[in-house]
């Protein structure tokens, strides 16, 4: 049994006649975490949406804990709806725009998949969301509905959510580019904790600083090719590539 | 008016309200499984809804339960005037609630399904618990629409022989020789029925207002 969560291997995907990642490997370790940068369009969040089937990649294999996901052991056919749900049950995700919904209270959101998906009875699954919800600080907030919450509470309750499914893995698009600045920093101090703890992460961001302290690997994507991969003591202060020190120049 | 016109109106008002709530509670339904099993691409499926929906709004009710009522029998199943009302109905405002339906799930928030998809649900499961909650909500004002048309639209049945809350006022007039007040009554009947739907729309939008985000 490997200790690798996520391993991405030579995985190409074209939309449209463009070719948004080409031949990309990525591999995340159990309790790592890995940053994605690069520019717009690089890519970025596309790699992250094959990890857990949002997007099917056109060539390559994706396996989370050593089990392919999307295509079946035979190596040929597609998994069923129901098969692709419980590899995904696995998998954490929080979006760029938080996509809690909105019918459900604070609590209910973070409750919601455990129950249902995970058969979690019900008086474990509130008690574990309460515990999450005081985690991300905003146990005080449980009944109340997602819109009359902030952009940076909305994503801690979309962090809770993630965690409550006790995944392998869980996956960041972007979680602070849809925040005001001022939002930013609470969003990232959960997030920094859950790397701290050992969480395994991966984080597609253009938060530099987050990069730079809680990355464990920086991934370099630019043209949906892997340009540079590095600790992060050395992607900041000496990458190997021009691409990467002309991309750092504009966040210095 | 006297006391047989008074129970031949609360009659003619029963029949219009029971065949009505049979083809509600039938076509709101109905509605939804066409709006899903069009939106879901089957071929020769989708093209068959597409055909009945522009059939079904397009045909006067009139005409529709003229046509089922007596081409029934040639299919080899006669049909009692009632239940061939029932249908009209039916087939007449699901056509239309399809159509509301389906504007909600077109509507509907790709970012709340990928959630959905992420977290670990199947198809039926986000649909049940995060899509059809929603979009219930969000269908509400025009399905109501549709049940308060098809309530005025629903003397049309009287046609086949049916003796509903319109039909009603003209016997009673045809023996009292007064037809305004058997009208009059009728239309305060109509008017009770249709505003018990638009309180229970007005209940469930303030329950919208949480879905605006």
């Amino acid at each position: 049994m490997s200790t690798l969560v996520v391993e991405v291997r030579n995985v190409s995907k074209t939309f449209a006649g463009v070719e948004v990642l080409r031949d990309v490997s990525l591999s995340v370790a159990r309790g790592q975490t890995v940053s994605i940068l690069g520019p717009s369009g690089s890519g970025k969040s596309t790699l992250l949406r094959c990890i857990n089937w949002l997007e099917e990649p056109d060539r390559g294999e994706i396996s989370i804990a050593g089990q392919r996901i999307g295509i079946r052991p035979d190596g040929k056919t597609l998994m069923s709806d129901r098969e692709l749900a419980a590899m995904r049950a696995r998998i954490g995700m929080v979006f760029q725009s938080f996509n809690l919904w909105p019918h459900l209270s604070v609590l209910q959101n973070v409750t919601e998949a455990p129950i249902h998906v995970l058969g979690v009875p019900r008086d474990e699954a509130i008690e574990r969301a309460e515990r999450l919800l005081d985690k991300v600080g905003i146990a005080e907030k449980r009944d109340a509905y997602p819109y009359v919450l902030s952009g940076g509470q909305k994503q801690r309750v979309a962090i809770a959510r993630a965690l409550a499914m006790n995944p392998e893995v869980i996956l960041f698009d972007e979680p602070t580019s849809a925040l005001d600045p001022e939002l930013v920093g609470e969003v990232l101090t959960v997030m920094r904790a859950l790397a701290d703890e050992g969480m395994t992460m991966v984080v597609v961001t253009h938060e530099m600083a987050f990069a730079r302290e809680a990355a464990d690997e920086i991934v370099f994507l630019d043209q949906g090719r892997v340009v540079e991969r590095a600790d992060p003591e050395t992607f900041f202060n000496k990458p190997s590539t021009d691409r990467v020190r002309q991309f750092l120049q504009r966040y210095s | 008016m006297d006391q047989a016109a008074f129970s031949a109106l609360l009659a003619g008002a029963w029949t219009t309200a029971w065949i009505s709530a049979i083809a509600i509670a039938v076509g709101v339904p109905l509605g939804l499984a066409l709006a899903l099993l069009r939106e879901a691409r089957v071929p020769v499926v989708g093209h068959l809804i597409v055909l009945y929906v522009s059939l079904g709004r397009a045909t006067p009710l009139v005409t529709l339960v003229l046509f089922i009522f007596l081409a029934a029998p040639l299919f080899g199943f006669p049909l009692d005037r009632y239940t061939a009302a029932v249908i009209t109905l039916i087939l007449n405002t699901a056509a239309f609630n399809a159509e509301v339906w389906r504007a909600a799930i077109r509507g509907f928030p790709r970012e709340q399904v990928e959630a959905a998809r992420a977290a670990g649900m199947t198809r039926p499961l986000y649909f049940r618990r995060i899509m059809l909650p929603q979009i219930w909500i969000t269908s509400l004002p025009g399905l109501v629409n549709e049940m308060t048309f098809l309530i005025k639209a629903s003397p049309a049945i009287a046609v086949i022989g049916i003796v509903d809350l319109t039909r009603v006022t003209n016997r009673i007039a045809a023996v009292t020789y007064e037809p305004l007040p058997p009208i009059i009554a009728a239309a305060v009947i109509y008017m009770v029925l249709i505003s018990a739907f638009v309180r229970l729309q007005r209940r469930l939008d303030e329950r919208a207002h949480r879905l605006t985000m």
